[in-house]
């Protein structure tokens, strides 16, 4: 099983990673696609009505995913920035830095879906319950992240230094649900969960599984592609890049 | 005391700090300033009403008491890092992060106290009864060395940048949440009449724990922001 190690040790130099990103992207562009495809006619066509709620909550086919890789991603940044605060892997600050738009963005739109859900359901668009406290405030850490990355002259120490403060914020961020939840809640509990059964109907479930592997797929994709470019960008005195911008350059 | 011992090197950061600070006196008196006229804005915007200014009351100050504590946070590290006696502490054969909890007191001392005295003055002239004052006053010596310390690992990450005011801003709000929901929720609970103990007891444990792990963070934050 030596191989593993070695395998690893090889795709973080960046030549090695920007030629598997660019035989992994399509793949993952096409699978996000179709997933998302099949998930989105799984839950928009073939699910039946809430009982209570009726066709309004459809939307949770986009606002579950999206919440659920808000905080899957901010977790692929935590260990991407322990790696690069420890390591100073030059991939792992690619990843971490160029991870926090992504994350920023999924944030905005679980925070979009769920203010247009609760409209109907709720009777309002916004109000101050943990959950919801605890999403804006994650939104502010991704934006604190990515402002801090962009303040550096120096791009590696600026990831550097954002990376140290996604750390600071994985600690922060449990604090800041409890103590939300103890100053307040209106968000119902969990209804889906990965061991013990879940509290939905099969019909609904799956859909919303599909959706989920998608935006997997299409986070993927996305990161891929970003941190193929911040590489080049990062490394773009080496002999790799001047190598790669003869041969496909013009 | 032996000179260039560990309690030499604490006394001397520390007394060269409030140094400065006294001999700039003016500084000190301008968070102050602006927390008595943020306070002062409020009853203009929300109408002399008694009951509301009251209900309130606790809330507004302890948020311009964050706010004046915010702009006053550029000052921690931003002259010495000028001046370049901050390397000269990195360099110093004594732990960093002992140095800069001395010069995170210091900061307090000079600029978070004056705030504190200020407050109640503050408090009372939006109508909060006196003994919710009183809980304020200890929600503030819990919270704003909380701040304080916390506020610090932001201050050192943004060392090496140039323009860092509204990016502090945008990083310190994730962490200032729970304080300002605990010291809050003491203050309101005191007046209502409710037993007011336990958010304050929760500000103190988390002080107890950030008073051994901020100035290590902020060692390590300023290492990394100021790599030359």
């Amino acid at each position: 099983m030596k191989w593993i190690p070695l395998w690893m040790h090889q795709l973080s130099s960046p030549p090695t990673f920007y030629r598997f990103a660019s035989v992994l992207r399509p793949w993952c562009i096409a699978l996000a696609l179709i997933l998302t495809a099949v998930g989105l006619y799984g839950g928009l066509v073939t699910a039946p009505a809430d009982y209570q709620q009726g066709d309004a909550f459809r939307i949770i086919y986009i606002h579950v995913p999206s919440a659920e890789m808000s905080l899957f991603i901010y977790g692929v940044m935590a260990v991407a920035g322990f790696i690069a605060v420890v390591w100073r892997l030059k991939l792992a600050e690619s990843v971490a830095m160029q991870s926090a738009p992504i994350g920023a963005a999924f944030t905005f739109i679980t925070l979009v879906t769920g203010s247009i859900w609760g409209y109907p359901t709720w009777g309002t668009w916004w109000t101050w319950d943990a959950r919801l406290t605890s999403e804006l405030v994650l939104l502010f850490l991704y934006l604190g992240v990515i402002g801090l990355y962009h303040a550096f002259e120096d791009r590696r120490q600026g990831a550097r230094a954002a990376a140290f403060l996604v750390l600071v914020g994985v600690i922060n961020l449990p604090i800041v649900h409890y103590s939300v939840q103890w100053w307040h809640t209106l968000h119902q509990g969990t209804t889906v969960r990965l061991f013990g059964p879940s509290k939905m109907e099969a019909d609904m479930l799956w859909p919303l599984l599909v959706m989920m592997l998608a935006s997997k797929f299409y986070w993927a994709a996305s990161l891929c592609g970003r941190v193929r470019t911040d590489l080049l960008s990062l490394e773009s005195g080496k002999q790799w890049v001047r190598a790669l911008a003869e041969r496909e350059g013009r | 005391m032996m000179p260039g011992s560990l309690r030499a090197a604490c006394v001397a950061v520390l007394r060269r700090d409030l140094l400065l600070a006294w001999r700039r006196r003016g500084d000190i008196a301008l968070p102050v300033l602006y927390a008595l006229i943020v306070t002062t804005l409020f009853p203009f915007a929300l109408g002399p009403n008694d009951d509301l200014l009251a209900r309130v009351a606790g809330g507004v100050v302890l948020v311009t008491v964050l706010l004046a504590m915010l702009l006053a946070f550029d000052a921690l590290f931003r002259p010495d890092l000028e001046d370049g006696s901050l390397e000269q502490l990195m360099l110093a054969p004594q732990p960093l992060a002992l140095l800069l909890g001395m010069k995170i007191l210091a900061h307090w001392v000079s600029t978070a106290l004056p705030l504190i005295v200020i407050a109640p003055i503050l408090a009372s002239m939006l109508h909060l009864p006196a003994h919710a004052n009183a809980v304020l006053v200890l929600a503030l010596l819990v919270a704003t060395p909380l701040l304080s310390l916390l506020g610090s690992v932001l201050v050192a990450l943004t060392a090496g940048t140039r323009r860092s005011g509204m990016l502090l801003a945008l990083m310190l709000l994730p962490l200032c949440v729970p304080v300002v929901i605990f010291a809050a929720g003491a203050v309101s609970a005191a007046q209502e009449g409710l037993p007011w103990i336990a958010p304050i007891a929760w500000l103190g444990a988390a002080l107890a724990l950030m008073l051994i792990l901020a100035p290590l963070a902020c060692a390590a934050a300023l290492r990394i922001a100021i790599d030359a």
